[in-house]
């Protein structure tokens, strides 16, 4: 275990507190919410199912009836583009997106399927990324270094969990 | 085997056959979290990859069901929404100090899903307010210590049962 900071004594009070049923008794600062990127996702709509990575925040907003993923820089506040990853026909369920930004994954609807893609931002590729064996794909989230995914999938009536290595 | 490599999980039961749900792997790729059904509880379970030892939690228990769970990128920080009395409340574990921290929300919000920022410094929590859903981001920084690449291991506790 790594040596105690010095932390140890509020961790000590909180791991007895929270053996006797009292979360609240280690309630924390308020986090500050960061206004400015909290505005410009409320412009955006409503959102739903946040992957934070780096400086990246995506999320899948849902304006005018129609659900699409978003890029958000964090740093910048600002959205990027994301060419080639939202498709009119497509609704999407769940995404994440690696530390550099770069890789995507995403669970979506599709001509009355669903399928997991990977979308790679430099590329503005879309690879699907097959169910084997066959199952259907209802969340996903990706390492920060964008070298594995971990996927819920329903198969056999169990919610199971692939993990799945990218090249 | 295809294009893309897949490996297991690791077992919990010696069938290996449970529900898992809502995983989140730490930037190391080191530790797996998912949301277990054991006994009609939805239980938050840390394992060690690969292999699957799990690691014990020391905070969540008796606030079940929890959810959404996310990891920091050596697996310090073990975020979660789980249940005290009515209300979902966020908590974050420092596996390394034993520290929990809530973290309260603005009044009215319950939070419905989470995203802890690999670095520890940020968390995304998914409320929902009047039947409508929106993403508001918090800053840890000056809360938590960064949990960066290449950072010192937290090791693994005892195996839970």
């Amino acid at each position: 275990m790594r040596a105690p900071s010095a932390t140890t004594k509020l961790g000590l009070a909180c791991a007895i507190a929270a053996s006797a049923g009292l979360l609240s008794g280690c309630m924390g600062a308020m986090p500050t919410p960061m206004a400015a990127l909290n505005r410009q996702l409320a412009m955006a709509g409503t959102n739903r199912g946040p992957s934070l990575s780096g400086r990246w925040l995506a999320v899948i907003t849902g304006r005018g009836g129609r659900d699409q993923v978003l890029l958000l820089d964090v740093a910048r506040n600002a959205p990027v583009p994301v060419p080639g990853l939202n498709r009119g026909d497509a609704k999407p369920i769940s995404v994440g997106v690696d530390t550099s930004g770069e890789r995507l994954a995403l669970v979506r609807q599709l001509e009355g399927r669903t399928e997991l893609v990977l979308y790679r931002r430099s590329l503005m590729s879309l690879q699907p990324i097959p169910m084997q064996p066959a199952g259907v794909p209802s969340l996903v989230t990706m390492r920060a270094d964008g070298k594995e995914l971990a996927v819920q999938v329903s198969r056999d009536g169990l919610w199971q969990i692939d993990l799945i290595s990218l090249p | 085997m295809g294009l893309f490599a897949r490996r297991s999980v690791g077992p919990l039961g010696p069938l290996g056959a449970e529900d898992r749900q809502d995983p989140a792997i730490s930037g190391n790729g080191r530790f797996l979290a998912s949301v277990l059904e054991q006994g009609g509880k939805a239980m938050v379970v840390l394992q060690e990859q690969p292999g699957g030892q799990t690691v014990a939690l020391r905070h969540l228990r008796g606030h079940e069901p929890h959810s959404s769970p996310s990891l920091s990128w050596n697996g310090r920080y073990v975020a979660a929404l789980v249940q005290q009395g009515p209300e979902r409340v966020a908590i974050l574990e420092d596996r390394a100090t034993g520290k929990l921290l809530r973290l309260p929300l603005p009044n009215g919000s319950q939070p419905a899903r989470l995203s802890l920022a690999p670095d520890g410094q940020r968390i995304a929590i998914e409320v929902i307010e009047g039947g409508q859903s929106r993403v508001q981001l918090f800053d840890l920084t000056g809360q938590l210590e960064p949990d960066l690449p290449g950072g010192l291991a937290v090791q693994g506790g005892p195996s839970v049962p």
